[in-house]
């Protein structure tokens, strides 16, 4: 759920507690650009630019026996994998790792942190409840990077940048100033597309929707057989849902505008089409859900679907290990798809959540930081990170997984197209509301039918004012 | 004049140590609330900015602050009457009649009490659930049709908090009472029934004016502790929702402080919440004074 | 005639009072007896009918609780620091509570008013400056002696229980001094004790019983505190409380869904408690009356 949480929250926290931190300076102008503005040009940018700045900064080779901090934050992998993958680096640099892992991780290193004692590397996701990330953004207390990517892997001969994933260095999150310089390191990467029983598809004979007139469909069908089309763990979920929704229905461009603010966005016809399939899907939403769709009950709407007594959920693919003492029904096997598309022949979207690793500015040892930044996506690593089911954003490596994962990493093989990027950060000292709350917590109002998809969207707009008038650069 | 200053000394040597502690970690901490919610401060940068009353101006219209100020005033109000009434009516019978297993009775009323919020919340969350909670079965078998009431659905989320908050709360004031009321002399209660006075009217005449001072203070402290209980059991049984259905003053300070990381404006959350519970605390204690009747 | 209908009208009463009063048992005994139900259930059986029995003895949750989630670590820790508190609570409260109700002293008023004033004030708002307090305290230690000691210290946490807890025990004990005659000390001094004697050694004996009421009161509140704990204990390494493993652990529920751990953790919160108030009812709702309030 956690990890569930940070994902979703990605979308619609990270705008949100992006801004929410930062209350110590005004926002900027309205004008300033946006993050989300910068990342459709940044990757243009970043190859020439990382290389030219990297000679002046390349880290000089560590002393034998230093000895830096790590603190990474313990999700549903464990903190095993951790523990095995500094001691490789270890073995590989002699550097040594004194390794923090904790649920709360926030709890741990805040104080001390506060009292001006910083890990030399973070890993934390974007999206959090205590926003920590977020909040060494906003201060630009987060060392530059991206000298990183051109660096060697440590044992082995390939780049940083060459073994990373297409696309995961160019987006908001990583670049969070969109000067083509990127901060934060993409780490364990997921999926999310909406999660079914396989099974039931199979024994009902039913075909996967590919466009949401087909979900219409087939949710009438459902119905008629006492199966609600629909449900969500908890309206935190709806992030990746969203992204993906406004990806395909107006594609990138869209996606920008809506993540921006922008005037009058709202009243396009792509948003028109967005608030109607969410509204639409609400009535199709199992009626329980609501009721259940808080941190402590979100996993009674997740038995729903092993239940068959709901299709569809919006997940990602940590859920088969989280509900994986869970009973179910007879047959059932974990299906995941893409978003489906808004027309016949259109696109699917799937959204891509990852998490970030990064080096704070008060860190002691920078230099060794970024050897263990860059030994992150070693072969080595990623192979002790796979095995907890973490899964580090670097070519080929569908191939390496089995099981559920495999299937679930090739979702982009078979035709959905990736979803990046998430809301704007906003100074939320100022807005006071989070994009959570305008946007995805309403959800469960119009389930429950207490309230009208007008007076949502006027939330969404008005507060969406607040938020373009306050952006962070 | 040397025993003087000895006394001096001595209550000197007395006082001290607690005036030291309760400054520090009371007093100081609480001016500081006030002075911080007037102060622009995030959680990791140390500077602060001076922002006079504009966190309290953002409040007044801050629809979402004004809801869980309506719901905070809503649990104070219900689950105030409902436990009272209950407490009350429960002691007196308890005290009055011979009741067989009064003892017993007594152990465990208070036990709820004596539970974590969080354990209490956890029990709760099991009673709620829509498909196989107990409340739903009983209502069902009840009611003879399957009943599926959305407990922690928008509409019921408050009456939930309340059930669980009176569930919490009875027992410890139920037993305080008897402790009063069994200092209430016997014979009143016979000479009134001689007069004829049935129960009802022994409660009403007798019971209620003699405990009445008692009532008053665990009135004006009660209103205090369901502002801080409320926020506990938000916490841990609904997080808020769904759509900030169930957030109280003081889970909305905590969201601001911690979720937003703007202790300025979370803090002039807890300022205005400090003033409030002590205003009405003050009006409750006017409202309630009566001349103290005596045995 | 008349006797007949009257007796047939009370049995009436009685056995509806009989009712309320079991149903209202029986809300409380069931949902605690089902945490220790839940405790013993494998993780499977949780997904199904929470009411189900257990299918067996599933005593490994006590074990994992124990061990991996560190409860049994925890447990010391919270022992320590509930006696600490406890202790230091009585050292620095029953000597102020005696000089503020029992001499006249300039001042007194005043500081009578202030520690009545700290009965209103709620823990919950005063965290965050007193946890930014400790962190500039110990940015100050750390340029003196090169480390900090103020947070991630049991005792520190201690002192911070103890001085929030004193306007209530303050405020019960000066309550009992009060009602003392001026005798028991004029005695002592003819004997020639002096100040301080007299106080340990013929005043305090005698508030035996409020002295076992305020240790009662506070020691459940100690125990089941937690925010205060959690932000002041949180190095990963270092220690914890009861109640913050305890919540640690909802959240390892929510990322690996433990459920059988978390009942069993929450049963290990529980029982200290349950066992104390079985030993000791009577004495803690005896003792209520002295109060009247809830700290």
């Amino acid at each position: 759920m956690k990890k569930v949480l940070s994902m979703l929250l990605v979308g619609a926290l990270t705008v949100s507690t992006l801004a929410g931190c930062g209350s110590k300076e005004q926002a900027p102008a309205a004008e300033a650009p946006s993050a989300a503005e910068n990342q459709a040009e940044a990757p243009a940018e970043t190859p020439e630019e990382a290389p030219a700045e990297t000679p002046a900064e390349t880290p000089e080779t560590p002393a034998e026996g230093a000895t830096i901090t790590v603190a990474a934050i313990e999700t549903a992998y464990g903190s095993q994998m951790w523990q095995d993958v500094c001691a490789a680096f270890t073995e590989q640099t002699g550097i040594n790792v004194e390794l923090i892992t904790d649920k709360n991780l926030e709890d741990v290193i805040g104080p001390s942190m506060q009292a001006g004692d910083y890990p030399d590397v973070i890993h934390l996701a974007t999206g959090r409840e205590k926003a920590l990330t977020e909040t060494f953004i906003k201060d630009q207390n987060i060392v530059d990077i991206t000298d990183v990517l051109s660096m060697t892997v440590p044992g082995e001969s390939a780049k940083v940048g060459d073994k990373i994933a297409g696309g995961f260095t160019e987006t908001s999150l990583t670049n969070p100033y969109g000067d083509g310089k990127t901060y934060l390191a993409p780490m364990f990467y997921s999926p999310c597309g909406l999660f079914y029983n396989a099974g039931l598809f199979e024994e009902k004979g039913w075909e996967v929707p590919s466009t949401w007139d087909e979900m219409w469909e087939l949710g009438d069908k459902a119905a008629a057989e006492g199966i609600a089309l629909f449900t969500y763990p908890t309206t935190g979920y709806f992030d990746a849902f969203f992204y993906a929704l406004m990806y395909s229905v107006g594609g990138a461009d869209f996606f920008d505008q809506a993540t921006n603010y922008t005037e009058g966005v709202w009243d396009t016809e792509e948003a028109k089409t967005c608030f109607e399939i969410v509204t639409k899907l609400a009535s199709y939403t199992e009626k329980t859900t609501p009721a259940q769709a808080n941190d402590q009950d979100f996993t009674k709407n997740q038995q729903l679907i092993l239940d068959n007594k709901a299709l569809f959920m919006p997940n990602g693919t940590w859920i088969v290990g989280e509900m994986a003492e869970a009973p179910r029904a007879d047959g059932f096997k974990w299906g995941m798809t893409a978003l489906p598309a808004v027309t016949a022949g259109g696109d699917g979207y799937s959204y891509t959540w990852f998490e970030q690793a990064w080096i704070p500015g008060g860190a002691a040892n920078q230099n060794e930081a970024k050897q263990f930044v860059a030994f992150l996506y070693s072969d080595a690593a990623c192979e002790i990170f796979a095995k907890a089911g973490a899964i580090q954003p670097v070519l080929n490596i569908a191939e390496k997984l089995e099981g559920d994962n495999q299937m679930f990493y090739s979702i982009y093989d078979n035709g959905a197209k990736a979803a990046m990027g998430n809301f704007a950060a906003y100074d939320s000292a100022v807005v006071g509301v989070s994009n959570r709350e305008v946007w995805f917590d309403p959800v469960n109002s119009l389930v429950s039918g207490n309230m009208t998809q007008q007076e949502w969207i006027d939330g969404i707009k008005s507060a969406n004012d607040q938020m373009r008038a306050n952006l962070i650069q | 004049m040397k025993k003087r200053s000895g006394r001096n000394g001595f209550i000197f040597l007395c006082v001290a140590p607690a005036v030291l502690l309760f400054a520090v970690f009371m007093i100081i901490p609480t001016i500081n609330v006030f002075r911080m919610s007037l102060f622009k401060r995030s959680a990791y940068s140390t500077t602060e900015d001076f922002v006079g009353m504009e966190n309290f101006t953002r409040l007044m219209s801050d629809t979402n602050f004004i809801r869980s100020m309506q719901n905070t005033i809503l649990l104070i109000v219900v689950v105030t009457i409902v436990t009272f009434a209950f407490a009350l009516v429960f002691a007196a019978i308890l005290t009055r009649e011979k009741i067989k297993g009064q003892n017993f009775l007594r152990i465990i009323f208070y036990i709820p009490n004596i539970l974590s919020v969080v354990v209490i919340s956890a029990i709760f969350s099991a009673i709620y659930d829509t498909n196989n909670g107990t409340l739903n079965s009983l209502l069902s078998l009840l009611t003879g049709k399957t009943v599926a009431v959305l407990w922690k659905g928008e509409n019921m989320v408050m009456v939930s908090l309340i059930i669980a908050m009176v569930w919490q709360a009875i027992g410890y004031y139920m037993v305080m009472y008897m402790a009063s009321m069994a200092s209430i002399p016997q014979s009143l209660y016979e000479s009134a029934g001689l007069d004829g006075a049935g129960r009802i009217t022994q409660f009403f005449q007798i019971t209620l004016p003699l405990i009445w001072t008692n009532i008053r203070t665990t009135l004006t402290f009660f209103i205090i502790s369901t502002i801080n209980m409320a926020f506990l059991f938000v916490k841990a049984m609904t997080s808020g929702g769904p759509n900030g259905a169930s957030e109280v003053a003081l889970s909305y300070m905590y969201k601001q402080a911690y979720t937003n990381s703007s202790y300025g404006y979370g803090m002039a959350i807890g300022a205005l919440v400090f003033v409030f519970s002590f205003g009405l605390s003050a009006l409750v204690n006017v409202v309630t004074k009566r001349e103290p009747l005596e045995f | 005639m008349e006797r007949t209908k009257k007796t047939s009208a009370d049995r009436l009463y009685k056995a509806f009072i009989y009712v309320a009063l079991i149903t209202l048992a029986v809300t409380i005994i069931i949902p605690v007896a089902w945490v220790f139900m839940a405790s013993v259930k494998e993780n499977s059986e949780f997904y199904g009918n929470p009411w189900a029995l257990p299918a067996g003895f599933y005593i490994q949750n006590f074990a994992d609780a124990w061990g991996k989630a560190r409860m049994g670590e925890y447990m010391l820790n919270s022992v320590l620091v509930t006696a600490l508190a406890l202790a230091i609570l009585l050292v620095v409260a029953l000597p102020a509570a005696y000089a503020l109700s029992r001499f006249e002293f300039r001042g007194r008023r005043f500081l009578n008013a202030a520690f009545m004033g700290g009965l209103f004030i709620n823990v919950n708002y005063i965290v965050v400056p007193i946890f930014l307090m400790l962190v500039d305290g110990d940015k100050f230690l750390r340029g003196l002696l090169g480390d900090g000691l103020l947070l991630n210290n049991i005792f520190v946490l201690a002192v911070v229980y103890a001085s929030t807890a004193l306007p209530f025990t303050v405020y019960l004990l000066s309550g009992y001094f009060a009602t003392l005659a001026h005798d028991y000390e004029e005695a002592a001094y003819i004997d020639g004790a002096g100040y301080g004697r007299t106080m340990l050694r013929i005043i305090f004996p005698m508030a035996q019983p409020s002295i076992i009421t305020v240790i009662l009161f506070n020691f459940l509140s100690f125990w089941n505190e937690y925010i205060i704990a959690m932000t002041l204990l949180s190095d990963p390494k270092g220690g914890k409380t009861l109640p913050v493993g305890l919540m640690q652990l909802t959240q390892a529920q929510q990322s690996a869904a433990q459920y059988g751990q978390l009942y069993a953790g929450l049963v290990l919160v529980m029982l200290p408690t349950l066992i104390l108030y079985i030993c000791v009812q009577k004495k803690l709702t005896q003792g209520m009356t002295l109060g009247g309030l809830k700290g």
